[in-house]
């Protein structure tokens, strides 16, 4: 109705995209329920493009004559916009074809239906500790909080060329925050979360108890000399690395020359060993998706293969501007292969690494001998122009592949293009619960300041 | 403000919304809430010389919340249809199942919540948005780029957006009262990429007020366009020093968010009744040096944190945290200061009426001391100079925070010396905030685009005058 009215009255072509999901969430407060949230959400996005002009419109008002009248003026308002013949509809050719049912990637479970309020609640109460928390001779515990929610997605596009794809998944969730008094008086807190499309696969148990010892780990920093060293990365955090190269491969990033990897492609600026693809199309994984946000198909391919730079993330619009190939909007599930620099393994090891073989922390640590461990970075940034970057970190120092002690007011500053040039190795230890699969990871010659 | 304008934007009566609140405390609680919004925001974008994009989105609906003791019930429905608003109550008094029910509301807790600021005080929409053609506002952007490109010719981009909105705000409670709120925003942000030949370098400036298209003026221009360019000669001549614990002076101004970011949240009564804040059973100690005010202030006419209401009908505020030097007020909402026994201070705010309101913070600054800049800069033999922060983060709990310095000059003998960029101020809030031994005397609010993003994202602004700490860890070379 939507296209076939915004058309008759004046589009040249349209998209729409239709969204509707469902959110419970029971939020405990120290072992008891604090918090009952019900969210159902739906929202209409229009995307119109009408006498050589484009813009973007959203309503989450349903009714036949509100939507009328939205369309109308959203049409009205586009027309005022400056022309620009580079905003088209993806080529047909280049959209999903096979995203019919929603449920192609099995990431919905049906599971989800039967779910009542009394089994959330048993959920977040079985996923609390708070009543078995003995105060111990190092700490005292002030609060738990701990949530489990569940949620539904649904998202339908369909565009005036005669694209038409649907995408549904469901997720599943626990997470708990532990705050702590050492005592000195100085309270610390440790998070952690769990999260799967399938609630069977939600382990709810432990989720506390992996928050307490990450706030118990905190007690008794030191303030540790600044200086280079190899630091060694936590999975859960070091998706904060990753992020400026994808957002530095974003074509609108290149095209407004606000990206430190503008010129690079095809070129080999990384480490040798570092290889990231993107895995969109992984059945049942978060993340994956068959196709962007313009319908256009995903496909598995890589995004830096030993460590030339091979795609750029190119929407049409981008496309046109810079006459670059088309390729997807944005990164949907991308992977880092494990992996331990030849050089950098001990004698007797080299030459013996399978792909099979783990690569985890304890094995990271022990490779890197000593350095800084880091479990959380706390503000900083990173100049999308330059690749600068400065991060407070949190975390342990590590010796002999051992941690020693917390630590505390340090920063570690470089540049992201030699940062992931001196990467020497990468985990096969991703969480499965994160939509970027970004395991632990060791660089050389870090430079830490505090 | 015309009620019957506002119930005519939501289709609903008063009996109606009395019983809507009955129905959320069916199953028992002590408090029901309504609170119902329509959202239209508009925005333009300015991209390689022209305005090629630009969008319109609208947000009904009505959020309904029942407490019952501290904890919380909440739903929403996207329309005002009776049976879906009846479904959402239902959903939202599943908090109160077997619950029998403690410390009631009163009226008193509003009656004693403070002076009603009168929404027409405070964010007059003299020119409405909603009245306002697209057409008319593409040149202010154009003029805009026009002007920053004048001003230095390394300017090789200009990014303009012009974002604007106007939300009608309904209120109603069980305790019968309602309260409404005509809510405008208008913001402007330029980003500019230079080059040098070699590199390129960016930097951004913003506004935002509470208030209609007034806001475009030439004077605004102006001042964006000239603060767009401020300082880029020192960005590309700036390196990064050598880092250590030493001496830092913040700017008037911008250098706010570091009192939003390192103490404000630590002042929110959730965290406080939870025990979770380092200030937590701290009320009414010395904190700081005597000379030292930090105010939280929902008051300020057209100031993007300005609250004519809070998001739980509580009246506007200027809310002392420390007065001279003593721990004063938390910020409350109605849960916090029901639990603490005291009025809510108009800290209840929301994103939108998907989310449950919780003590959030609204402009928040440091009242102005006697020193002058100058002076405080010639005390420092060598240290840091900080005129602009971002990406801060703060560790509730223990008080850490790092942020990161855009842009700023070393101190050597008492006066600014080579810029310095890409580094981090590291400390401690309540440390830092003990160890400032210098206020001066020019206290200035930033109107920059700022958003707090506390659990749900809501305009705020900050401010400070010149402040020196005495030591902080400088992360450089």
């Amino acid at each position: 109705m939507c296209m076939e009215y915004g058309m008759s009255i004046g589009a040249s072509r349209m998209r729409v995209s239709l969204s509707k999901s469902i959110l419970d969430s029971f939020s405990l407060l120290n072992g008891e329920l604090d918090k009952v949230t019900h969210s159902a959400d739906r929202s209409l996005f229009l995307y119109i493009f009408a006498d050589g002009r484009y813009g973007t419109f959203s309503t989450n008002n349903f009714s036949h004559g509100q939507l009328r009248q939205f369309i109308a003026k959203a049409i009205d308002t586009v027309r005022m916009l400056a022309k620009d013949p580079c905003r088209k509809l993806p080529d047909p050719e280049r959209t999903a074809k096979d995203a019919l049912t929603g449920k192609e990637l099995k990431l919905y479970d049906s599971e989800y239906q039967d779910i009542t309020p009394e089994q959330r609640l048993k959920e977040a109460m079985d996923a609390s500790m708070f009543r078995t928390m003995e105060p111990t001779a190092e700490y005292t515990v002030i609060s738990e909080e701990c949530e489990y929610s569940d949620s539904v997605d649904d998202n339908i596009v369909m565009d005036t060329e005669g694209f038409c794809g649907r995408h549904t998944e469901t997720s599943f969730a626990i997470c708990s925050e532990v705050t702590i008094q050492d005592n000195g008086g100085r309270k610390l807190s440790g998070y952690w979360w769990e999260s799967s499309p399938f609630l069977s696969s939600l382990e709810t148990g432990g989720c506390s108890r992996t928050a307490l010892e990450k706030a118990a780990g905190k007690i008794g920093p030191k303030r540790h000399r600044g200086g280079s060293f190899r630091m060694v990365v936590d999975r859960s955090v070091s998706s904060r690395l990753a992020s400026p190269l994808f957002s530095a491969l974003n074509g609108t990033a290149i095209q407004q020359k606000n990206s430190f990897l503008d010129g690079t492609l095809g070129k080999k600026i990384f480490s040798e060993d570092l290889t990231i693809m993107d895995m969109a199309r992984t059945e049942g994984r978060p993340g994956s998706r068959l196709f962007d946000t313009e319908g256009v198909a995903t496909a598995d391919r890589p995004i830096i293969e030993n460590g030339s730079v091979k795609m750029y993330f190119i929407n049409t619009y981008i496309a046109g501007k810079t006459g670059m190939q088309p390729t997807v909007e944005g990164v949907s599930r991308p992977v880092i292969k494990p992996f331990i620099k030849e050089d950098a393994l001990p004698e007797k090891e080299k030459g013996c690494l399978s792909e099979e073989f783990e690569i985890n922390l304890p094995r990271i640590l022990r490779l890197c001998g000593s350095g800084i461990y880091v479990t959380g970075f706390n503000g900083g940034n990173c100049n999308p122009v330059t690749g600068d970057f400065s991060y407070g970190i949190e975390g342990f120092a590590f010796c002999n592949g051992k941690i020693t002690h917390p630590i505390r007011e340090m920063v570690v500053t470089g540049n992201m293009v030699s940062l992931w040039n001196s990467i020497i190795a990468a985990g096969s230890d991703a969480r499965e619960c994160t939509r970027w699969q970004i395991p632990t990871l060791a660089f050389d010659k870090a430079d830490f300041s505090a | 403000m015309d009620k019957q304008y506002f119930l005519d934007i939501f289709n609903v009566t008063v009996p109606q919304m009395e019983r809507l609140t009955s129905t959320a405390l069916a199953r028992g609680g002590d408090w029901s809430d309504l609170y119902f919004e329509n959202t239209v925001y508009g925005d333009l974008l300015l991209k390689d010389g022209q305005v090629t994009s630009g969008g319109l989105h609208t947000d009904f609906g009505i959020g309904i919340r029942v407490l019952s003791g501290e904890k919380t019930g909440y739903a929403y429905s996207e329309n005002t249809a009776p049976e879906d608003m009846e479904d959402a109550a239902g959903a939202a008094s599943l908090i109160a199942s077997g619950y029998t029910g403690s410390r009631g509301f009163r009226r008193t807790d509003r009656e004693t919540a403070g002076k009603t600021c009168g929404s027409g005080l405070l964010y007059p929409e003299t020119e409405a948005w909603s009245l306002t053609q697209a057409s008319t506002l593409v040149p202010f952007l154009e003029k805009l780029q026009e002007r920053i490109m004048s001003l230095d010719n390394r300017v090789i981009k200009v990014i303009a957006r012009l974002s604007y909105s106007h939300s009608d705000i309904m209120m109603f409670n069980s305790c019968g009262e309602m309260a409404c709120d005509s809510r405008p925003m208008g913001s402007v942000t330029a980003s500019v990429i230079f080059s040098d030949g070699t590199r390129n370098e960016n930097k951004t400036a913003s506004r935002s007020f509470r208030c209609g298209a007034e806001l475009l003026s030439d004077s605004l221009l102006e001042e964006l366009a000239a603060e767009a360019v401020k300082g880029i000669d020192a960005r590309f001549g700036a390196r990064r020093p050598k880092g250590g614990r030493m001496p830092v002076v913040m700017g008037a101004g911008a250098s706010g968010i570091l009192l939003h970011e390192a103490m404000g949240h630590a002042f929110e009564a959730d965290f406080n009744r939870k025990g979770q804040s380092v200030f937590s059973g701290k009320m009414g100690q010395k904190v700081c040096d005597s000379s030292i005010s930090i105010v939280d202030d929902g008051t300020i006419p057209g100031n993007r944190g300005a609250c004519s209401y809070d998001d739980e009908g509580v009246p506007g505020q200027k809310t002392y945290m420390v007065k001279d030097g003593i721990l004063n007020s938390y910020l409350h909402d109605r849960i916090s200061a029901k639990w603490y026994g005291v009025s809510p201070t108009g800290n209840g705010r929301r994103e939108s009426f998907r989310y449950n309101p919780i003590p959030r913070m609204r402009a928040t600054y440091m009242e102005s001391g006697t020193a002058s800049p100058e002076d405080i800069i010639a005390s420092v033999r060598k240290g840091i100079y900080v005129d602009e922060f971002s990406n801060g983060q703060v560790k509730i709990g223990e008080g850490d925070f790092t942020f990161y310095v855009k842009s700023g000059y070393m101190i050597e003998d008492g006066k600014l010396t080579a810029p310095v960029k890409d580094i981090n101020i590291i400390g401690n809030g309540p440390q830092a905030l003990a160890d400032i031994v210098c206020v001066g005397n020019d206290m200035k609010i930033d109107n920059g685009t700022w958003t707090c993003g506390k659990e749900q994202s809501v305009p705020v602004s900050c401010g400070i005058p010149t402040v020196m700490v005495k030591s902080l860890t400088v992360g450089g070379e």
